[in-house]
């Protein structure tokens, strides 16, 4: 059993076995990961480059070992390695967006982007003004013929990959199409993506891809970016100090030319190692098979919500993430989330950093129970045991 | 500390109950308790701040007696200023001034609460406790 693999999974929440769905938000570490982790610092905790000692060794193959595993798995020929999705997003807009853009370029973004896809660019709007577009939602889907109309003269389109609130897959492939076929760079916000399918970064094709580790049973503080070798070379360091230097003098100082060039200071080696095992421990695992089943489970805590007469916002098609969004028509989403709570079930509520969409919708939060691969059917039939107690007692 | 007789009665309501769902059950119905504040009387100077959860809360005197009247779109909300309405209403302003919200802890009421919600008690408290001082000045 996967779920065997994960020690928090057998823990008691106020009395009940712990069914944790807001796998959206974090997902739990396998003991392996756990283990690797506490493992590096007990015997081989030493900071990264530079020193001869043979525990600086250790350390440093640990750490480049996670960007060896990165690259492979997803094709990659840069990783830079960061604190995760918000960070790699800021890069971005910092050491390409700055050197790259200036006044009256255009930045395309969606109203489906997470806060991290679109506070950056908004700064950056301030301090260089540039003009943003956004591509608006309808019927939780992007609309593509306003996507067209959008880029037109654009130099960066930005988006999300799978939506955290919807679970929505966007057409990626038409979008990194269109935006090419008119010279435009482009990010995409994977983080809900990755821990879902395998994605090969070269084939897909996208300049930049930004994702965590935590979202995939990795640690939480670190993350990617994924470049290109050609828009690689477009960007500049902006962040000064420890590894990313080549030489310092009083007169100036030169950088390194590889990714180092982007991470100033010490790394996070124990979350690179966590990750490197977490990345191992997923690539023993059957995504594709582990998708269907966490959809299939989806689908089911849907149609029963649906049948109590509350509203779900999820898509839940083939290719979506297992993300299940809905409202009450009258009891307000915190109280809903506790009620499940205080059975062990455990779901976020909120806006999940995604308010314009929300406004899109005509909502200020959803409640939203996101599955992962440790999920299975009996989680679901607990969570709509646990919406059954809530209706009964908010009755 | 000893507590007044009503707030007394509230620790002793949710010593006992071991089940937390059975306590926010309880800690909904201390909605009732809630004297209504209608919307079209919800302003900037009665929103509770702060809070995840939209919240008003109108604090007056009347013959020298603190009197509250509240409002909030969440039932379990609601069900704290049913608490601080029974926990505040009736009190002189220096005994409401003398009052501090530990009640709350020794309830066990606010380790049944998200942070937020456990803070937002706190602070629709230190609300009715700022308004009273600026009606007594």
């Amino acid at each position: 059993m996967v779920k065997d693999a994960f020690p928090i999974l057998s823990r008691e929440v106020n009395g009940h076995r712990l069914v944790y769905l807001d796998n959206a938000a974090t997902t739990q570490k396998p003991q392996v990961v756990i283990d690797a982790m506490a493992n590096f610092y007990s015997t081989s905790n030493a900071n990264v480059h530079r020193a001869v000692h043979t525990l600086a060794g250790e350390a440093t193959e640990g750490y480049e070992a996670c960007r060896v595993n990165l690259k492979s798995r997803y094709n990659a020929p840069r990783a830079i390695i960061t604190s995760g999705t918000t960070e790699a997003i800021n890069l971005v807009a910092h050491a390409w967006g700055r050197t790259n853009l200036s006044k009256g370029d255009v930045v395309v973004l969606t109203e489906m982007e997470h806060h991290s896809d679109i506070v950056p660019w908004q700064m950056l709007c301030d301090n260089i003004g540039i003009e943003l577009r956004y591509v608006p939602v309808q019927d939780g889907e992007l609309d593509m013929d306003a996507f067209a109309v959008a880029i037109e003269g654009a130099s960066l389109v930005c988006v999300v990959h799978t939506s955290n609130v919807l679970g929505v897959r966007n057409p990626v492939e038409e979008i990194i199409s269109m935006a090419h076929k008119g010279g435009i760079r482009v990010l995409l916000d994977a983080a809900q993506a990755v821990p879902h399918e395998m994605i090969d970064f070269m084939e897909l094709g996208a300049d930049f891809m930004a994702f965590s580790a935590h979202k995939m049973c990795g640690p939480t503080g670190i993350g990617a970016l994924l470049v290109n070798e050609e828009t690689f070379a477009e960007m500049e360091p902006f962040m000064g100090g420890g590894d990313m230097i080549e030489t310092v003098t009083l007169e100036g100082s030169t950088y390194q030319s590889d990714e180092h060039r982007f991470e100033a200071g010490t790394p996070r080696i124990a979350e690179a190692i966590g990750w490197t095992a977490a990345l191992n421990w997923l690539g023993e695992q059957d995504l594709s098979a582990h998708h269907e089943r966490m959809i299939s489970a989806a689908r089911s805590v849907s149609d029963s919500l649906l049948e109590r007469g509350i509203t779900v916002y999820s898509r839940l098609g083939d290719g979506d993430a297992a993300v299940v969004s809905f409202t009450h028509p009258t009891i307000h989403p915190e109280d809903f989330a506790r009620l499940l709570d205080a059975q062990g079930i455990a779901v976020r509520t909120g806006h999940h950093c995604a308010q314009p969409l929300m406004a899109r919708l005509g909502i200020t939060g959803t409640i939203r129970a996101s599955f992962y691969l440790y999920n299975d059917q009996a989680d679901a039939d607990a969570l709509i045991a646990g919406v059954d107690r809530v209706l009964e007692a908010m009755a | 500390m000893s507590w007044s007789s009503a707030i007394q009665g509230l620790i002793e309501e949710f010593q006992d109950i071991d089940s937390q769902f059975e306590k926010l059950e309880i800690l909904m119905d201390f909605a009732d308790e809630v004297v209504p504040l209608p919307v079209d009387e919800w302003n900037e100077s009665n929103l509770v701040k702060g809070c995840q959860s939209i919240a008003h809360i109108e604090v007056e005197l009347v013959d020298e007696v603190v009197t509250i009247k509240a409002a909030a779109d969440a039932r379990m909300v609601e069900g704290l200023q049913g608490i601080l309405t029974i926990a505040v209403n009736g009190n002189s302003p220096d005994d409401l001034l003398a009052l501090t919200p530990d009640f709350a802890e020794e309830m066990g009421l606010l380790n049944t609460l998200t942070p937020s919600r456990s803070n937002g008690f706190r602070t629709m408290f230190d609300m009715v406790q700022n308004r009273v001082k600026e009606l007594t000045k």
